[in-house]
């Protein structure tokens, strides 16, 4: 399962929250959904998408910039979720703390509504709010892809570097096991690559960021060829085609983006890596173990995601069952992939050992589940499958917000040129056979494709913690 | 992005000279809203089976899921002080293990229909939760229905569960935001009340439990006439009305009607200030509140308008002080924490260590200012309309309609409350909010807690002067 919208956010709060066509299915099927859309592109390079759904006066505004962390340069890591806080700072009409005074006012949920996040591929901004407000949430977000940097200053870059240091204290520096991501993405992935650095960034890197930086990438990467933007829910998409072309048309095409780097990387990372890291805010020891996997855009995909489900999602993935369940070595496991859309992917576990328990008969069990890992069952399989499925609908509920169906448009297009893939994630599933999985355990749960992090608690615990 | 070497400037120059004709046909003032769509929250369907247990059922056809939530009257409220937890590990147990059934099996069988279901215990209440494709929702309704009704309770699955919850204490505690909450809940009860003491039990409390505590506490508080289901989503209320049926027309147990469970407060002569130990911290938790909310009092409604006002949002006045305007945190917000008799009332942030005193400073002046100041209309009205047009947005998802719905039942509110709520909101004036302010807010009187490096954060804030201020350890005990 992909781990839950791994992405930094403008906000902390998430929640997650529907008009498709659906039918019911007996069991053992994938339901029959579908989730209709019309596409058109500007003359300036935007691509819009609408998707109609009136069961909810609600309408949902979109933008997937096709910018993340993998475009940052040596020195800046952080600096394309920084940019992004700064996209909230107000533009040429919208006086600072305007942007959410204004979208509040109208009735969308700060967090959930109306939020921004970035990870490695994209970054996102979104508003969900009454009907009857499209025209506000359409009129702010064209503002800001046009003259943002006209309102932009120095104070508000100061600013915004506190907030993002003080959500990197608040995710990773104060937490236990937090650097646990940051690490498996320096080993997975190699110097030099894209994916090697986490999005949140470094503190230096985050102090380095200057306002020449901020007005630079804009310039590059802010601009309608280099967007999605989907509406969704509640429209009347004639009506909606006038309002896109007043707020959007006028803004000038930028230029062409810089190309991507070299995103390739060999199947396999090459050798064994091993790790231990000292904790001293960990009350008990745990391990991350990462894999080098197929992208998000490659065929395999799919396979990949029920690969991580078998293992680990529900309580009768072979971890849970083995380590948590009969060996009592582990209070809990978890795991998923990143989603990376190019070159490669990261697929983790992690195990949590009880407090004072000793980390190497955790590591041991995990390694040896780990190692069984290529003779699935058929149950093994159609049960990961249908954790896919429900999730998938589950997920389809919102029409905006994290994760909702106009970010499952956005993602099509921006990924795969296809906003109908939407509509084909359920049949993907459906194809992937016992084959394909144990194949693809077989070729990359191995030893030489893995990076093992190992947290141990820097001091003993207070009191033990045996039940009688 | 690149460093502004000459070429960068340049292209800035250019791309700055092709906004400023995008900028003509930019509308310098935001668009006003068109005619407002109606909305009505959808009709709540209610009955009982014969066995006493209430069934509600909200319709939600637009996709195939159904959430079915079993709410029992069976929360950590009603455990006895010594057995602080018990309510919380024989919920988490209900789903390891019936006759016929081991643990793993069950877990087998729901992944199999990727149903999502959980069990536990909180407060007030403990529950039995699913939620599912619709088309195999009869199935796993009826399989967590047997693990309610006819939990087995194995040994070798207590024993580990058991540990789980140690170990997730230890986990708790190893955070800022857990030593925060508990040691707050902590101060503003009475060391009586039950709502004084963490719902999952502590290392002590949770050692001591035996199988028997559970298997006495299911057989004694689990019951369907102190029970309500909730059936939310692809559903209509014939098929809830067989669905029900089938899952738990068979449950027979009985159990004597229990009262409300008394949960004093603490009043606090003058702030206190908690100040609990996490060494090496790099931020701080800081909580600042009060007991003493709510949902069945009258004055409910104005009390969300001023915490709309405060910290409700992120442009209300906490987030755009502590955030925006000094960059203390990645967030601050209040929030009621309801809770049947008595909730409370709070503001939350993490803040960066250096920097703790401060943002102490401007979260207790905000509290202070709600009090002293009449809320200026204009503000009042976004902050409130926030609320009220958003509310469609939040319960778009069988989940968020679910959760609503339960908290009418918790906290003894009824079942139509949000066929008017809006309206109720919407009719909220300033001086309802001054009312709400002066007479329940007390900004004297604060319980303050703050989870840090003391080592960093303790000189600080005793300078502020902000009350009397005492070192608590993980559990509650007075260091100095």
């Amino acid at each position: 399962m992909r781990l839950r919208y791994l992405a930094v956010s403008l906000l902390c709060l998430a929640a997650a929250n529907a008009g498709a066509q659906a039918k019911s299915s007996p069991a053992g099927k994938s339901p029959e959904l579908r989730i209709d859309f019309t596409r058109e592109t500007l003359p300036n390079g935007l691509n819009v998408i609408y998707h109609v759904d009136h069961s909810t006066p609600v309408a949902a505004v979109l933008l997937w910039y096709n910018v993340g962390s993998k475009m940052e340069q040596p020195g800046r890591t952080g600096f394309a979720h920084l940019f992004e806080h700064m996209m909230f700072q107000g533009s040429k009409n919208v006086p600072k703390g305007q942007h959410f005074g204004l979208l509040e006012a109208a009735g969308g949920r700060g967090g959930a509504d109306i939020n921004g996040t970035t990870n490695w591929d994209r970054t996102n901004y979104f508003e969900q709010v009454p009907s009857n407000q499209l025209e506000l949430a359409l009129w702010l977000e064209s503002d800001r892809m046009g003259t943002l940097l006209e309102a932009m200053d120095q104070a508000k870059l100061d600013n915004q570097r506190e907030v993002v240091k003080n959500e990197r204290r608040q995710g990773i520096d104060n937490q236990p096991y937090g650097t646990a991501f940051e690490k498996l993405e320096e080993a997975v992935f190699p110097d030099g690559h894209p994916y090697h650095h986490d999005v949140i960034g470094s503190m230096a890197d985050l102090s380095a960021a200057s306002l020449s930086d901020v007005q630079n990438f804009f310039k590059t990467y802010y601009a309608p060829n280099n967007a999605v933007l989907v509406i969704a829910g509640d429209i009347d998409v004639p009506q909606a085609k006038q309002m896109v072309r007043k707020y959007f048309g006028p803004i000038p095409r930028g230029p062409k983006v810089p190309p991507l780097a070299n995103m390739s990387l060999p199947a396999l990372i090459g050798h064994q890596q091993r790790y231990v890291i000292v904790d001293s805010l960990a009350p008990a020891p745990a391990i991350y173990v990462g894999y080098r996997v197929p992208s998000a855009k490659d065929r395999r995909a799919p396979v990949v995601t029920l690969l991580g489900d078998v293992l680990s999602t529900g309580r009768s993935s072979r971890l849970y069952d083995a380590l948590v369940r009969r060996q009592q070595v582990a209070t809990n496991v978890g795991g998923g992939e990143f989603g990376l859309a190019d070159g490669a992917d990261m697929l983790i576990f992690t195990a949590t050992g009880k407090p004072g328990s000793n980390p190497d008969s955790l590591e041991v069990a995990l390694m040896a589940e780990l190692a069984g890992a290529s003779s699935f069952t058929q149950a093994e399989l159609d049960r990961a499958r249908a954790a896919e499925r429900f999730q998938f609908v589950n997920g389809l509920q919102t029409t905006g917000g994290f994760g909702g169906r106009a970010d499952r448009l956005a993602e099509g297009w921006t990924h795969f040129r296809d906003p109908n893939h939407v509509n084909t994630v359920l049949r993907d599933y459906d194809r992937v056979t016992l084959d394909d999985l144990n194949a693809l355990a077989r070729e990359r749960i191995v030893p030489a494709n893995r990076v093992v992090l190992i947290y141990v608690p820097a001091k003993k615990p207070a009191s033990p913690t045996r039940a009688p | 992005m690149r460093s502004a070497n000459k070429t960068g400037i340049i292209a800035l120059t250019l791309v700055i000279g092709a906004l400023s004709s995008a900028v003509q046909a930019q509308a310098p003032t935001p668009p006003g809203p068109g005619p407002l769509r109606p909305y009505a929250f959808p009709p709540v369907n209610q009955f009982q089976l014969d066995n006493g247990l209430k069934v509600i059922v909200v319709e939600k056809h637009n996709l195939p899921v159904v959430e079915g939530r079993l709410i029992i009257d069976a929360g950590a409220q009603r455990e006895p002080a010594a057995k602080n937890g018990l309510a919380s590990l024989t919920g988490r147990l209900l789903s390891e293990g019936t006759p016929d059934l081991s643990g793993a099996e069950i877990a087998r069988q729901m992944d199999a229909l990727g149903a999502q279901y959980s069990t536990g215990g909180g407060y007030s209440t403990s529950f039995a939760d699913v939620v599912a494709l619709s088309n195999v929702f009869p199935q796993a309704m009826q399989l967590a229905a047997k693990t309610v009704m006819s939990p087995s309770f194995p040994p070798t699955e207590f024993i580990r569960v058991k540990n789980q919850a140690l170990a997730a204490y230890q986990q708790s505690h190893a955070r800022t935001q857990g030593l925060a909450s508990d040691a707050f809940i902590r101060a503003a009860f009475d060391t009586a009340a039950p709502f004084s003491r963490p719902p999952n039990g502590t290392l002590a409390s949770i050692n001591a439990l035996t199988r028997d505590d559970v298997v006495n506490w299911h057989r004694t508080m689990y019951a369907p006439a102190a029970s309500t289901l909730l059936l939310v989503g692809d559903i209509t209320p014939a098929e809830a009305r067989t669905v029900a049926q089938q899952a738990f027309g068979g449950w027979k147990t009985t159990r004597a009607s229990a009262g409300p469970v008394l949960n004093p407060i603490r009043l606090s002569t003058g702030t206190r200030v908690i100040l609990v130990d996490r060494p090496g911290s790099v931020q701080s938790t800081v909580v600042v509140g009060q007991p003493g909310f709510q949902a069945t009092d009258p004055d409910y409604i104005a009390m969300l308008a001023l915490n709309q006002v405060l910290g409700g949002a992120v442009s209300s006045r906490l987030n755009t002080n502590l955030r925006e305007k000094h960059g203390y945190t990645y967030g601050a917000f209040s929030f009621l924490d309801l809770r049947p008799q008595a909730g409370t009332f709070q503001i939350s942030s993490e803040v960066r260590t250096n920097a703790t005193d401060s943002a102490l400073v401007e979260a207790i002046s905000e509290y202070r200012r709600i009090v002293a100041e009449p809320v200026p209309g204009p503000e009042l009205q976004g902050l409130l309309n926030n609320l009220v047009s958003g509310f469609p947005n939040a319960v778009q998802s069988v989940q968020g309609l679910t959760g609503r719905l339960q908290n009418l039942i918790i906290w003894g509110l009824p079942m139509d409350f949000y066929t008017t709520y809006r309206e109720r909101l919407a009719a909220v004036t300033p001086e309802d909010v001054r009312r709400v302010a002066t007479s329940k807010l007390k900004p004297d009187n604060l319980v303050v807690v703050v989870a840090g490096d003391l080592s960093k954060i303790e000189a600080p804030i005793r300078a502020r002067n902000l009350g009397t201020v005492e070192v608590w350890d993980p559990t509650g005990n007075k260091v100095r």
